[in-house]
């Protein structure tokens, strides 16, 4: 049985800076034994830990779906001192990826529904995975409408830029971006993304909102898919805490009985509801 | 199987036999202290113990442990696992709230999902031998009111009961019988089964101090926000000390050390004592003050490990009530919050 503890090798094989300030970049790794891709089957929302030898490790969102094969893709902004290193790495170099860890979003929950996507900033990455699975070929009929507001605070900070208009480009898809605010060069939306919620007023009909981001844009933008007339059930998001084991063991990500490394992280409100306010 | 009869001044030396087979971890004294430890061959294992300092849960999920090494080449990282490998072994002479210890800690790293490789090799390799409280320890033990019984053998493989000049030998597991031989060939009368239920029922009337352990779970379901919370944490020192002692604190951080080319990923304890248990990059903190970190560790042993597992995570050793250099007592807390 795989010990979960033990990363599998991979190598970096492609790094992406996504935004002007170039401390947010995509990292594509390889698996180095091939047989350890299908080891690491993972549904959208799920994370990984990423693994630097004698660094440490860090808990982070899988940005690829899994309907991309031979890679898979995380986005890191530099912070501490595993994504620092991280940060450092050039293409070619080895490290460890552990996991896939965590629930998921509902796939199934979502399937046959009006998909509603919000996302802020840096937390884009998990929907962005969500939004790639659910738009890959036969897969896409299996879902109503979907829409997609995201935002960021300025046109440099957007990430993923190139996908971003090819989405645009789609008849399937209803796509919102949005920036805090514009430069000489924007052409796109200006507002916050709670305000863009409120003019793109999404029907509740059927309707799921995924919502991902900021402390500040989740307060205010739950009022208003309240507002909207969104149950506490339709409204999903994904928890982050301090991990370490990633497997519910070594005690510290817990919120109330759950552990959101693998009761998480995804939660609807509803359930967020039912635990302690602690995270 | 039947149970034996051993006389009360053998055991020293069927631990003795044990170690000349296997490694043997038994009571040994170390200045003040008892501390289980591997024993050694000229060594001396000491059974006229009350408890021992420490907890023997390091036995199966050790302070300090590799999980991991790796090796920086030309032509990147090497990595190997630690091997989940476990020599054949015995723990001669715990007391039953510490076997009972690893039939709770077993519930979380030996999930059905999530198996911890390094804690269950070491723990299926290992016989638990317990020495039945035929007196309690201590004014602070509090088993039974946790689930545990001063003469019982839960997470033992074998239980000895001192009934006068013998001790009844009780084979509880498989793994147990299987060091029959080491007990020689005489064999418990009922009379000898009488004495033990006699000695057994007294030993539970024996231990006074009481706490509603399971009284407390539905107040602490609907009380996480209770200004009660206030009210304990203000001595507290954040030491960590009741969770280094705690035989059922099971916490670990993750970190790697590296010397030259070389490195080893360990696990070692940890605490939910300490503020920066939580912290996380951004500079945020869910549990920002010794407040929260007191509810986390009453709520985790009384209600979250309750709603998990179905098992209250604590044995009543009373080992954090003894070592709280502020004289903070979990069974005053669990009083108060019967109260609340």
């Amino acid at each position: 049985m795989q010990n979960p503890y033990i990363p599998y090798p991979v190598v970096v094989d492609k790094i992406i800076t996504e935004v002007d300030t170039k401390d947010i970049k995509t990292f594509r790794f390889k698996f180095i034994n091939p047989e350890d891709e299908a080891k690491y089957a993972y549904i959208p929302g799920q994370f990984g830990e990423l693994s630097i030898y004698g660094k440490g490790e860090s808990p982070i969102g899988i940005a690829s779906s899994p309907t991309q094969k031979g890679y898979v893709e995380f986005t890191v902004q530099k912070a501490g001192v595993v994504t620092s290193a991280l940060h450092e790495m050039e293409e070619g170099e080895v490290m460890g990826l552990r996991g896939p860890m965590g629930n998921s979003w509902p796939l199934e929950f979502l399937e046959g529904k009006n998909i509603v996507i919000v996302g802020g900033g840096f937390a884009f990455t998990t929907l962005r995975s969500l939004i790639n699975y659910m738009i890959y070929g036969e897969n896409r009929k299996r879902f109503g409408n979907i829409t997609v507001i995201y935002g960021a605070r300025n046109p440099g900070l957007l990430l993923y830029k190139d996908e971003l208009i090819e989405w645009q480009k789609r008849d399937d898809l209803n796509i919102n971006v949005t920036v805090d605010k514009g430069d000489a060069n924007w052409k796109g939306k200006e507002g916050f993304v709670p305000a863009v919620c409120k003019e793109v007023a999404p029907s509740k009909e059927n309707a799921v909102a995924v919502i991902c981001g900021p402390p500040i844009m989740i307060r205010f933008t739950l009022p208003v898919f309240f507002d909207l007339g969104f149950s506490k059930e339709n409204i999903i998001t994904s928890l982050e805490m301090r991990m370490k084991c990633g497997i519910g063991k070594c005690g510290r990500c817990n919120v109330g009985s759950k552990y959101v490394c693998k009761d998480g992280p995804v939660f609807s409100l509803a359930e967020l509801d039912k635990l302690t306010p602690e995270y | 199987m039947e149970k034996s009869l051993i006389k009360k001044d053998a055991l020293a030396g069927i631990a003795k036999k044990m170690a000349g087979d296997f490694l043997v971890w038994a009571p040994v004294k170390k200045e003040d202290n008892v501390l289980f430890e591997p024993l050694q061959k000229d060594g001396e294992p000491f059974f006229a113990y009350l408890n021992s300092k420490n907890a023997p849960k390091n036995v199966f999920f050790p302070h300090t442990e590799a999980m991991m090494k790796f090796t920086r080449t030309p032509k990147g990282m090497v990595f190997s696992a630690e091997e989940n490998k476990a020599d054949q072994s015995v723990l001669f002479g715990v007391r039953p709230c510490d076997a009972h210890s690893f039939a709770l800690l077993d519930k979380l790293f030996d999930q059905e999902k999530y198996k911890d490789g390094y804690y269950i090799a070491k723990r299926q390799n290992t016989t638990v031998i317990s020495i039945a409280c035929v007196q309690p320890p201590y004014a602070t033990c509090f088993c039974t009111s946790v689930d545990g019984e001063p003469v019982g053998s839960e997470g033992a493989d074998i239980l000895l009961v001192d009934i006068g000049s013998d001790y009844l030998v009780e084979f509880v597991t498989p793994k147990g019988e299987k060091l029959a031989q080491y007990f020689g060939d005489a064999k418990a009368d009922a009379a000898a089964e009488t004495k033990k239920n006699e000695i057994a029922a007294k030993a539970v009337d024996a231990i006074t101090s009481k706490i509603p352990a399971h009284e407390v779970k539905p107040i602490l379901d609907k009380n996480f926000d209770n200004p009660f919370w206030n009210t304990i944490h203000g001595k507290c020192l954040a030491c960590g000390t009741c969770t280094y002692f705690c035989p059922t604190c099971h916490c670990f951080d993750i970190s790697d050390e590296v010397k030259g080319s070389d490195g080893v990923r360990i696990r070692s304890w940890d605490s939910c004592m300490f503020p920066m248990f939580t912290k996380e990059t951004s500079g945020h903190n869910p549990r920002t003050s010794q407040k929260e970190r007191w509810r986390q560790r009453t709520m985790h042993k009384f209600k979250y490990y309750v709603d998990n597992f179905d098992a209250i995570a604590c044995v009543g050793c009373g080992r954090c009530v003894m070592s709280c250099p502020v004289n903070i007592d979990i069974r005053k807390v669990v009083e108060d919050i019967s109260k609340l």
